[in-house]
């Protein structure tokens, strides 16, 4: 993080985006730190591209404040706030070669020919498609054009990256190898960079720290290991993690909940009084024991290669188990399930926030 | 193994297609060979009943309506001020307003559209007797400037109408990238919008051009002997006494000349313009 010491800190304050009657954003605060990977997740319509484009200033916000490096630019256009984005569709200029695409934001900030053509080879290296800039963007695979929207943004040294699910159009693999390329490219630049995905495997490799969206509203920020080892409410452990975490409606009273349609679980934190709740236990955490526990039934069994998931139903609740080992399960099998303690989440019923 | 487009029954296919498109082909072209034939016969042949097809060809009618006592020259300059004049000021104003209501949002944005489109369903025999007293009042009578002006009542909203359509299948996310690259809102507009709807441009400045160029009704009212264009000094021909048919047909003919040439130069644009109208114009939003 040498070149951005202490550039590109981006604050929001009680951001409000309204169009007319709907409120697509329901006051907003976040706290980007400079060379952070910042990745905002969350389902569709939740809010976190909106955000994005509130940093870009190509969204106005009805209430709130946005601030980069201390100084307020909630007014302030699009060009003049410093940050570069790339688009889910890449936005690239059709009429242009990508030499051409490249260096417009340079040329438009009036620099001298060389200075771009300069920078734009650098830039252009950077992302490997050195060898394309006499192309235009017709001609170019899907992944090329990914790294020309790239170069795009790398090429003028912003102060903020702002990507919305740029490796949403890619092939699998291609994303994968890609999603490494980004992160180192992001570690050596050493550029705030805010990152829009649905995706949590991505938001998981590749953020220093998230910040999860449901319907308007940041739930958790956190680091990765943070948000799945400790989410601080039901919406975001039923999101997180593949598959996410088993959800049981219970009644939690002394040291253990009462699952609806039987069974106890221990849960090592103590309630007096009898309280609804959502117990929560990762796939990986539950186990299978001989007796007691929470009775259920397995519906079938998933083989994925390294790793097994059975799906099985207690009462009417499904749940998930995930085991490395083989899993000797017959379909219609009757089974006792179980978990540590210290790997319980609970969660009030009402308002899903976290109690233990 | 049969390759399609091979073989006796594809031979036969084709042919029978380009039967179908010589035919069609043939009602719009008969009028113009017709009309090019008589521009070459003497005014006896032209009345020759059957119709003469051989004649001894004569250029005396092209003489006359070029370098003759009727001609046309000075009515074919009227018409390239008055077309001209007419689609550089379309164009001039119709970019930025149909930019406008394809993308900005502002109140009103509707009705605009509709109104663009409203002006074009009035008859226009409608609308020539309150021109012709406007002008009038104004002292605008058999004027270019008079011209023009009423000719940019009805080829700026068939401009604007058309070029919306172009400017609403340019994505939203190049311009915003372009504002995003520090292009600003007329930098975008110039460096990345306009270069995606060239084609549109193309399509629309020739519809303006030769609409302006084939008019006649206004242009006969409201024009005089200053302000003659061609397609009313063509009209002078038909008198009570006697049509000249032939000098007709060779005015015609002249009068034609640009307009096919400037057919032939855009064949590509129109072609491609109009087609990527058909698939998606009015789909996307």
């Amino acid at each position: 993080m040498s070149a951005a010491a202490g550039r590109g800190g981006v604050t929001l304050q009680g951001a409000v985006k309204r169009h007319g009657e709907l409120t697509v954003l329901h006051g907003i605060d976040l706290d980007i730190r400079p060379g952070e990977f910042f990745v905002l997740l969350g389902p569709s319509g939740s809010g976190k591209t909106t955000t994005l484009r509130v940093l870009a200033g190509l969204e106005s916000i009805s209430a709130g404040r946005v601030l980069m490096d201390g100084e307020d630019v909630t007014e302030r256009d699009p060009g003049d706030r410093d940050v570069a984005m790339v688009f889910q569709s890449y936005a690239l200029y059709p009429h242009m070669t990508v030499a051409q695409n490249i260096g417009f934001p340079l040329k438009m900030l009036g620099r001298p020919a060389d200075q771009v053509a300069q920078a734009v080879t650098a830039a252009a290296q950077r992302v490997s498609i050195d060898h394309l800039l006499a192309r235009r963007p017709g001609q170019l695979s899907g992944g090329q054009q990914q790294r020309v929207a790239l170069a795009r943004a790398i090429v003028r040294q912003p102060r903020l990256f702002l990507l919305d699910e740029p490796l949403s159009n890619l092939d699998a693999r291609l994303r994968l190898e890609t999603r490494v390329e980004l992160k180192k490219l992001q570690r050596t630049l050493g550029v705030t960079t805010v990152y829009v995905t649905h995706d949590q495997e991505e938001a998981m490799t590749l953020a220093d720290r998230i910040a999860v969206f449901m319907e308007g509203r940041i739930v958790q920020v956190g680091t990765p290991a943070e948000v799945f080892g400790r989410p601080t409410h039901a919406a975001v452990a039923g999101f997180i993690g593949t598959p996410p975490m088993n959800l049981l409606d219970g009644t939690w009273q002394g040291d253990a909940v009462a699952v609806d349609g039987g069974g106890r679980m221990a849960v090592g934190v103590h309630s007096a009084a009898p309280r609804a709740v959502r117990l929560g236990v990762r796939p990986g955490d539950l186990r299978l024991v001989a007796a007691d526990g929470v009775p259920a039934e397995v519906e079938l069994v998933e083989e994925l290669g390294d790793s097994r998931i059975a799906v099985l139903h207690a009462g009417a609740q499904r749940l998930k188990l995930k085991s490395a080992e083989a899993l000797p399960l017959a379909e219609g099998q009757a089974v006792h399930l179980a978990a540590e303690p210290r790997h319980t989440h609970l969660f009030d019923r009402a308002s899903g926030e976290r109690l233990n | 193994m049969r390759h399609p487009g091979r073989g006796p029954g594809a031979l036969a296919r084709r042919l029978a297609l380009a039967a179908v498109a010589g035919l069609l082909l043939s009602v719009w072209a008969f009028p113009v060979l017709w009309a090019l034939l008589t521009s070459f016969k003497s005014e006896r042949d032209v009345l020759a009943y059957p119709p003469v097809w051989w004649f001894k060809p004569t250029l005396e009618h092209y003489r006359e309506v070029l370098f003759g006592a009727s001609s046309i020259l000075p009515n074919l300059w009227s018409s390239v001020v008055v077309a001209s004049v007419t689609t550089a000021g379309t164009m001039l104003l119709a970019l930025p307003a149909a930019y406008a209501i394809a993308r900005l949002r502002y109140p009103g944005r509707r009705a605009s559209g509709f109104y663009v489109l409203a002006t074009q369903m009035l008859p226009p025999v409608g609308l020539v007797i309150p021109y012709y007293l406007a002008l009038q009042k104004a002292g605008a009578l058999d004027t270019y400037g008079g011209m023009v002006l009423i000719y940019l009542t009805f080829s700026l909203p068939f401009a604007i109408w058309l070029m919306v359509s172009y400017f609403e299948d340019v994505p939203p996310e190049m311009e915003e990238a372009a504002l995003l690259d520090h292009a600003g809102r007329l930098g975008a507009f110039w460096h990345v919008v306009l270069p995606q709807v060239r084609g549109g441009i193309a399509v629309t400045t020739v519809f303006v051009f030769l609409n302006a160029w084939n008019e006649f009704l206004f242009a006969v009212v409201l024009g005089g002997n200053r302000v003659r264009t061609v397609t009313v000094a063509m009209f002078n021909f038909i008198s009570v006494e006697q049509t000249l048919w032939a000098k007709l047909a060779a005015g015609a003919m002249v009068a034609m000349a640009p307009v096919i040439l400037i057919g032939l130069l855009a064949q590509r644009h129109i072609v491609k313009g109009l087609t990527v109208g058909a698939v998606k114009g009015g789909g996307r939003r």
